[in-house]
């Protein structure tokens, strides 16, 4: 091995573009996904074997963000978020998320960035949509 | 895995059994490694606060941190514990802080009060709000927000 170190590429809060649509894969919606997710919360509440539960979209968004044509987010915080759940998705569904930065605010520690972000089934339906504020890291001095 | 046909008629609460300000606690429970894992592993978020420990040893937190998303699913699963399920039934909205951070080995429960009661979208359903607080084993919170909930009516 060479040492060579590959420094991560992050996106830093300079870096994140106003009103840029970013769109993800898809991830079709499986038993597993439900299964696991069930595990974890340990919400046994489910209407029947093939609803999704409300949370699992949301969370599966989360990874899907990080396979964009843009490196990844230099989150250092995620402060919270507003959320609506406009019609319910089910196993065999396939959702992928369009993202948007609409606000950039400095900070002293960093920047906040509030990111409008929908959840959007294979129809192209809306089925949650919601704004999460994030706190972005600056770009390090060289 | 228990599959309840309708929870609400099993329990027979309906929207006006909740009554404005009622409060729940849920039991415990304590966030492990394999949570943060298994999270990391189901949603595809590996961001480094979640799975590098000797990263996470220089920063604020000193630790690897739990997801906030996995935070508030483990919320939502034990507020199912701690109340009827008509309480945290079929979510409409939901507006969220995240406080501080869940570390390895602590220990969280839910607090959550009946916030406020109205019409629904429908006859047939109101609409309730719900403040929930998660607490830490120092009872400092560490999440809090309020989610609402299209609540069936007990038919006439």
């Amino acid at each position: 091995m060479s040492g060579t170190a590959l420094a991560p590429v992050r996106c830093y809060f300079e870096d994140v573009e106003m009103n840029v649509p970013l769109e993800t894969p898809g991830v079709t919606l499986t038993r597993a996904h439900v299964a696991l997710f069930v595990g974890v919360t340990g919400d046994a509440t489910l209407r029947n074997p093939d609803s999704v539960p409300d949370l699992l979209p949301l969370c599966l968004s989360s990874g899907l963000g990080w396979r964009v044509p843009r490196p990844p987010l230099a989150v250092l915080a995620f402060m919270g978020f507003e959320w609506r759940f406009l019609s319910a998705l089910s196993v065999g569904d396939t959702i992928h998320s369009v993202s948007l930065t609409v606000t950039k605010r400095n900070m002293r520690e960093g920047g906040v960035v509030i990111e409008e972000r929908r959840i959007v089934n294979q129809r192209g339906e809306t089925a949650q949509a919601g704004k999460l504020t994030l706190l972005v890291a600056r770009r390090p001095a060289p | 895995m228990v599959f309840f046909p309708s929870v609400d008629a099993v329990e027979g609460i309906f929207f006006e059994d909740l009554q404005l300000g009622q409060e729940f606690t849920s039991p415990g429970r304590t966030v492990t490694e394999a949570d943060i894992v298994i999270f990391a592993g189901l949603s595809g978020d590996y961001n480094v606060l979640h799975t590098d420990a000797e990263h996470m040893k220089a920063s604020i937190f000193g630790e690897r941190i739990a997801h906030g998303l996995l935070g508030l699913s483990i919320q939502h699963g034990l507020a199912a514990r701690g109340e009827p399920a008509a309480a945290h039934g079929l979510l409409s909205g939901l507006k969220w802080k995240f406080k501080g951070p869940i570390k390895i080995g602590d220990t969280v429960h839910v607090l959550s009060r009946i916030a406020s009661k109205k019409e629904g979208p429908d006859a047939g359903r109101g609409l309730v709000t719900v403040e929930r607080r998660l607490l830490n084993q120092r009872s400092e919170v560490v999440q809090e927000g309020e989610t609402e909930h299209l609540v069936e009516r007990r038919k006439p």
